[in-house]
């Protein structure tokens, strides 16, 4: 990583998280099924990037020790676990997994 | 996690989370080369795990710059819409909800849009970012003090821990139907998309799954 490549990853990173909050977000605001569309945008977005991190290697599908921790995961959440056990749990899960 | 009152325990493992993560991201990048100034700047600035292990993936795989900042653009771009949905919940003044839409990460807006007036959204938020600011900056130091003494932190089951975590903070929204229905079909259209799309499209086409969770009752 170069500082060309820091420069304009944070003209991204900054730049699309100001255009959310002022461009895009007030546009959703304005109607009840959009406002509510924006409720459940995070349920989306964290959703696939739960997924890719668990089940992507370098753009192609893996089934490996991570997913054993993302099944301990669930499971626990769904529990309603407290979320230390939850971490721990599943980082435990998937070392284990991988010793095996 | 119970989304109404994250509570000490619960900011504390979710700053641990980000110690992994800034670890994480430190060791690839120290494993790489990449000085300490820049790892620092970038922690400071670019501000986003994801998007700097984009990077790293696309110039690891013979990308050049302009892909590398491409797929980091893309994987940011979730923060786009996160802060979008920060927007109509937050309240504020335009200074601090500029504030606030800098450090949009996908915990601290998860957990602030389940809370139910703006008092609480605001005080979840500053209170989830600091505790995963304080993991990040730890996280950075400890990568940079260790660096290639813990370069395999996949063995330690590191890798496992922000998945995890970022599952726990949805927890709410996993026991709403739509919210369910946003998250199964968010996840599969992304995981479709992941051998053939460049990297962080797949995780911006999941706003499908928030077309179709629109027509699942809410109950």
């Amino acid at each position: 990583m170069t500082w060309t490549a820091v420069v304009l990853l944070t003209i991204g990173t900054a730049g699309l998280r100001l255009l959310g909050m002022f461009a895009l977000g007030p546009v959703l605001g304005r109607r009840p099924l959009l406002a509510r569309a924006a409720d459940l945008l995070p349920a989306a977005v964290v959703a696939a990037l739960v997924a890719q991190l668990t089940f992507a290697t370098a753009g192609s599908l893996v089934i490996d020790a991570r997913a054993g921790g993302l099944v301990v995961a669930g499971v626990l959440v769904w529990r309603r676990a407290p979320f230390v056990v939850v971490v721990i749990a599943a980082a435990a899960a998937t070392a284990v997994l991988r010793a095996l | 996690m119970e989304p109404s009152t994250p509570g000490r325990a619960d900011l504390a493992t979710l700053g641990l989370t980000y110690f992994a993560v800034g670890v994480t991201v430190t060791v690839a990048l120290v494993d790489r080369g990449v000085s300490t100034a820049i790892i620092l700047t970038a922690a400071l600035v670019v501000y986003s795990a994801t998007s700097e292990l984009a990077f790293l993936a696309v110039h690891d795989a013979g990308g050049g710059l302009a892909a590398g900042v491409l797929g980091g653009w893309l994987v940011s771009s979730r923060f786009g819409l996160l802060a979008t949905s920060l927007n109509r919940r937050f309240g504020g003044s335009t200074l601090l909800r500029a504030a606030a839409a800098l450090n949009a990460f996908d915990p601290n807006v998860a957990l602030a849009v389940q809370q139910p007036d703006e008092p609480s959204v605001r005080r979840v938020y500053w209170r989830t970012t600091a505790a995963l600011l304080v993991g990040w900056w730890t996280g950075t130091a400890a990568g940079l003090l260790l660096g290639n003494v813990v370069s395999d932190s996949a063995r330690w089951g590191l890798d496992a821990v922000f998945p995890a975590a970022l599952l726990a903070i949805i927890g709410g929204l996993l026991r709403r139907r739509d919210g369910l229905a946003a998250a199964i079909v968010g996840a599969v259209v992304c995981l479709s998309l992941v051998p053939v799309a460049p990297a962080g499209l797949p995780i911006l086409a999941s706003v499908v799954g928030v077309v179709i969770a629109l027509a699942v009752e809410r109950r």
